[in-house]
């Protein structure tokens, strides 16, 4: 239950790497605000012309933002971050938009390369704001359709690029394929930790990312125990194990669409009940809240992700913990799109409440939870990392104030995100998965 | 025509007929764009609950930010307080909107009006002048924040004038205070103002959203 | 009475005292907001006063006025005054008649050139000269024509002030008050419908005191009289201060005595001495008689909507022209977001192609 230090190295490294090589799109000024505007034009609806035409201005949005927080610079305000947003809006789709038009400026590429920092830099999408606006607006929303727009313009930064370009051309990420998959499964037979791989029929179909295949296979070895020991009839799939969904945080329609569709046509093919995501907070939206919606029909199974569906059968009574003797004190970090954006928050701390641990709730948590600093693929972004090891302090200070030994989390992202902050700050709390723990409790 | 005349006939029929006119126009215009269907699974189906729900919890500031918005937060909710008690429960404005509306309420006397638009212009100003000075909010203000500010402040204060009777003769200060609202009305449809209505879409939409996913927001 | 006595003999012979007059001289420099030692100066002046001549015009108007000024139930020092005057042609109040009463206009005319007091009351039709004619000659003909050697005039009531009722939407005849049509003479508006009594004798003290018109606000009124408003100077005021109002005229508010703004009461807006000089003798004036003030000093009172709308209520049209309003706006709000549905189909179309 614990990390490989050597691969968490050679990760921080790869992703030093990553992106170097990728080729720039040559993409004229004209064109780049061509596409943006076709997107926001395809996205923009109307809950969004609501939210956009009854923002008041007030700026509170900013006080629930970790980056504004960790900064107080006032271009980290979430209202600030859709502004080409609201201007295309006006002079384009508004009802009143021949009245506006003469007195809004029009979006330039210079805007949209200036909002690039603004939206894949110093926004994570995790929808703190949403919950703080007075007026109800959604503002993630709105900075998604700004990624969105952005992606189209071709102007994605380039590590994020690099990853989207490889899951849409290979369907891969981080280079982890069937192969690696497979060096992993064989890895953990022979520890004595049976994967089923690839069965034609079964009623649970598994999912994994790549980090967890390169970092986290601890995760990935106690989900197999724990449906092991339910006795499942389960699966992975060689074509279909990839939950990562850049597209998703790229804001790239079609290679979110295209991971998606994968991972629907298996669990299709092998008639699966349910499809169990890993801990991983996007691939939870990717496929739970977006998968229906970018197929454009309703999935034939449920999804759950890994805590739920422990939560779930302990709930159930078919999974059986043991208390550890001495409770250790833990704290929980709810992952953004786990959570606030989710719904899974009661969840693990059912189940870590289940385990007997000394259960530690940090000021800000469950809907109200501060972002890793990481999510929506930035912790990729290298340009952003002082930024990032900023909010990750406030992460370290409401950690410390719970007195917790360990923090949970439930999201390879927030995880790697968190250790790397952690290794900056030489901070030493351990950053560990709430399945991992699970599975480490099982009673005989 | 004198100019108490032109403000309560021919200004006012036009500026009502312009808000009329624009609230619709902006209202539907921006509603009927239309949303996607959703089509996940709904961790519950308690939309409607949820939405009405956020309508009335997002007049009170969770644990969380309380303690950041405090300032803006209660005075926000104050200002509005002040000024709905003195546009709305005013003598002479119930017999304005009596003939508009064609009925009537209760009022309250005129210096507990005074002292409450007093209270409201104070708060106004205090927002006014964070919004002046407050980096974030400097940021992100446009014409249309200082133009609604405007029409909202300019109102108070001739109402304030005419009631008290001071400043200029009344019928002076009366048709000012006339122009004034009708310059608000006219500015209505077209600005943020439309927050007055649209708030209420926004909140329900946000609560029912975040509500079919097991959130409450 | 001879003409060329003075109005200081004049009164002696009808038994007013000195007493009583230095009495009225003071009243009256307190009534026009002179200082104190202005009654000696309006007394001396009055006493060797000759008496004006004055020739009084009816045009299109009720008799109101003239019944108001001179049906005091009993006698007083301001109708003496008005008595003393010479009234050298009236065509309600003179003898003669026919021939010889436009003879003494004439005569008054040429007699007093450039020195008589010229006093209207009535409206002059525009519209047609038939409308209003007396002894053949039409309203304008006859006041050109007497307005000429005039010192002055004095526009008695809100018909020779302002139009008037004769004015009043749709304005039939076309009528008009005395200064639109004459430009080049003094004019004192002292409205009313009808006017207060003691305004007319106060700008006629004025006149004979200092040989000038009193101080006139913006619509020719003397300022000294129409200078505050009806509410300003009502007894009911602290009610309306305290929010406690009449709604109906039999309910408990009306019996009470509280104030009568939300029953149209025009106080507010109406200039005019009725809460401080009153009627009859200072007896009453319509408020105290429990009836909202109609506003009648005002340019077309009789136009701005019912006597018993609010003055904070709107003058507008109808609720129809807003329910079309809505109608339109509703109309353009579907038709924009039909508009921009087909934009997003098209964007939509367009990124399905290039993808």
């Amino acid at each position: 239950m614990s990390v490989d230090n050597a691969a968490f190295r050679d990760f921080r490294e790869s992703l030093e790497r990553l992106g170097i090589d990728t080729p720039s799109e040559v993409i004229s000024d004209e064109e780049r605000v061509r596409r943006a505007k076709q997107t926001f034009m395809d996205k923009l609806d109307g809950r969004m012309a609501v939210d956009l035409t009854t923002c008041v201005h007030c700026g509170m949005c900013a006080e629930a933002c970790h980056f504004y927080e960790a900064t107080q610079d006032e271009k980290y305000a979430p209202v600030h971050k859709f502004e080409p947003l609201r201007r295309f809006y006006r002079r384009e789709l508004s009802p009143m938009r021949w009245l506006f038009r003469p007195f809004t400026r029009d979006i330039t590429a210079q805007d949209l390369e200036t909002w690039q920092e603004l939206v894949y830099d110093a926004c994570t999408g995790c929808g703190r704001c949403d919950m703080m606006c007075p007026m109800g607006i959604r503002l993630s929303t709105l900075i998604n359709v700004m990624r969105q727009g952005l992606a189209s313009a071709g102007l994605v930064p380039a590590e994020l690029q690099a990853l989207q370009n490889e899951q849409r051309d290979s369907d891969t990420v981080f280079g982890v394929g069937a192969g690696k998959l497979r060096e992993v499964i064989d890895r953990l037979g022979r520890q004595g930790i049976e994967i089923p791989l690839d069965k034609d029929q079964a009623e649970v179909l598994v999912l994994t990312t790549a980090v967890e295949v390169l970092l986290f296979s601890d995760a990935l070895a106690a989900t197999a125990k724990i449906l092991n020991r339910l006795g499942a009839d389960w699966t992975m799939l060689s074509q279909g194990f990839e939950a990562a969904n850049i597209g998703l945080v790229s804001g790239d329609e079609v290679t979110q669409k295209r991971a998606t569709a994968k991972i629907v046509e298996q669990a299709k093919a092998c008639g699966a009940r349910t499809v169990i995501l890993p801990e991983s907070g996007h691939a939870y939206q990717a496929l739970r809240w977006e998968g229906a919606n970018v197929l454009g029909e309703v999935l034939p199974f449920e999804v759950l992700a890994m805590s739920e569906f422990i939560a779930r059968e302990i709930d159930a009574g078919r999974l059986k913990l043991k208390s550890p003797a001495n409770g250790s004190s833990v704290t929980y970090h709810d992952p953004c799109r786990l959570g606030r954006h989710g719904g899974v928050i009661e969840q693990p701390r059912q189940v870590l409440k289940a385990l007997g641990l000394d259960f530690r709730e940090a000021d800000s948590n469950g809907r109200e939870n501060f972002c890793c600093g990481g999510g929506c693929g930035e912790y990729v972004i290298k340009r952003s990392a002082p930024l990032r090891q900023k909010a990750f302090e406030i992460k370290k200070r409401e950690f410390d104030e719970t007195g917790a030994d360990t923090v949970i989390t439930s999201c390879a992202n927030c995880r790697i995100n968190l250790m790397i902050g952690a290794d900056n700050a030489g901070w030493q709390k351990p950053v560990e998965s709430l399945v991992e723990k699970v599975a480490a409790s099982l009673a005989e | 025509m004198t100019l108490l005349d032109f403000a309560r006939g021919p200004a006012l029929q036009w500026s009502l007929i312009i808000l009329v006119f624009g609230v619709l126009w902006q209202l539907l215009g921006t509603i009927l764009i239309g949303v996607k269907k959703d089509l996940s699974k709904p961790r519950r189906n308690t939309a409607v609950r949820d939405g009405l729900a956020t309508i009335a919890t997002r007049s009170l500031p969770e644990h969380q930010f309380e303690k950041k918005i405090r300032f803006q937060h209660f005075s926000g909710y104050a200002w509005h307080v002040a000024l709905f008690i003195a546009v709305l429960f005013s003598a002479p404005h119930i017999l304005f909107f009596e003939s508009v509306l064609g009925f009537g309420w209760p009022h309250l006397p005129n210096g507990i009006i005074l002292v409450t638009a007093a209270i409201a212009l104070a708060i106004l100003f205090a927002l006014v002048i964070r919004r002046l000075s407050h980096p974030v909010q400097r940021l992100i203000s446009n014409a249309d924040d200082y133009i609604s500010v405007i029409v909202v402040i300019v109102p108070l204060v001739t109402g304030m004038l005419a009631s008290a009777h001071i400043g200029a003769r009344y019928e002076t200060l009366l048709a000012i205070h006339f122009l004034s609202v009708e310059a608000l009305f006219v500015w209505f449809p077209f600005g943020k103002l439309m927050h007055t209505a649209l708030t209420f879409p926004s909140r329900f939409r946000a609560g029912a959203a975040f509500g079919r996913r097991g959130v409450k927001a | 009475m001879r003409k060329h006595q003075t109005l200081g003999v004049y009164l002696h012979a009808q038994g007013v005292s000195r007493r009583a007059f230095l009495k009225f001289c003071s009243a009256t420099a307190s009534l026009m907001a002179l200082p104190p030692s202005a009654a000696a100066q309006v007394a001396a002046a009055l006493a060797a006063a000759r008496r004006p001549s004055v020739i009084w015009l009816s045009f299109q108007e009720c008799t109101g006025c003239t019944e108001s000024l001179t049906r005091s139930h009993a006698p007083t020092l301001e109708s003496l005054i008005f008595d003393a005057i010479s009234l050298d042609y009236h065509h309600t109040l003179q003898a003669a008649s026919g021939e010889s009463a436009e003879a003494a206009r004439i005569a008054a005319m040429e007699e007093n050139e450039g020195e008589y007091l010229l006093v209207v009351d009535g409206s002059i039709p525009l519209g047609n000269p038939g409308y209003s004619t007396i002894a053949g000659m039409s309203n304008l003909d006859m006041l050109r024509e007497t307005a000429g050697g005039a010192a002055a005039i004095i526009a008695v009531g809100t018909c020779a002030a302002f139009g008037g009722i004769p004015h009043a939407s749709p304005n039939p005849t076309g009528a008009v008050s005395v200064s639109e049509i004459i430009t080049d003479k003094p004019i004192v508006n002292v409205s009313g419908c009808p006017p207060i009594p003691v305004v007319i004798t106060g700008v006629l003290a004025h006149f004979l005191t200092f040989g000038t018109l009193p101080d006139l606000d913006h619509l020719g009124r003397p300022v000294a009289f129409f200078g505050q408003n009806i509410h300003d100077r009502c007894y009911r005021r602290p009610f309306y201060e305290r929010g406690q109002f009449a709604h109906t005229f039999d309910d408990e508010g009306a019996r009470k005595g509280w104030c009568l703004y939300e029953l149209g009461c025009k106080g507010p807006t109406t200039y005019n001495a009725c809460a401080t000089l009153k009627w009859n003798e200072g007896t009453s004036y319509p408020i105290a008689s429990g009836h909202g003030c109609l506003g009648c000093s005002e340019p077309d009172f009789w136009d701005k909507g019912s006597f018993y709308t609010p003055i904070s209520a709107g003058l507008w049209g109808s609720r129809e022209t807003l329910i079309g309003a809505a109608a339109a706006g509703a109309a353009l709000g579907v038709g924009s977001a039909l508009a921009a549905r087909a934009r997003k189909k098209k964007a939509r179309a367009a990124e399905e192609a290039e993808s």
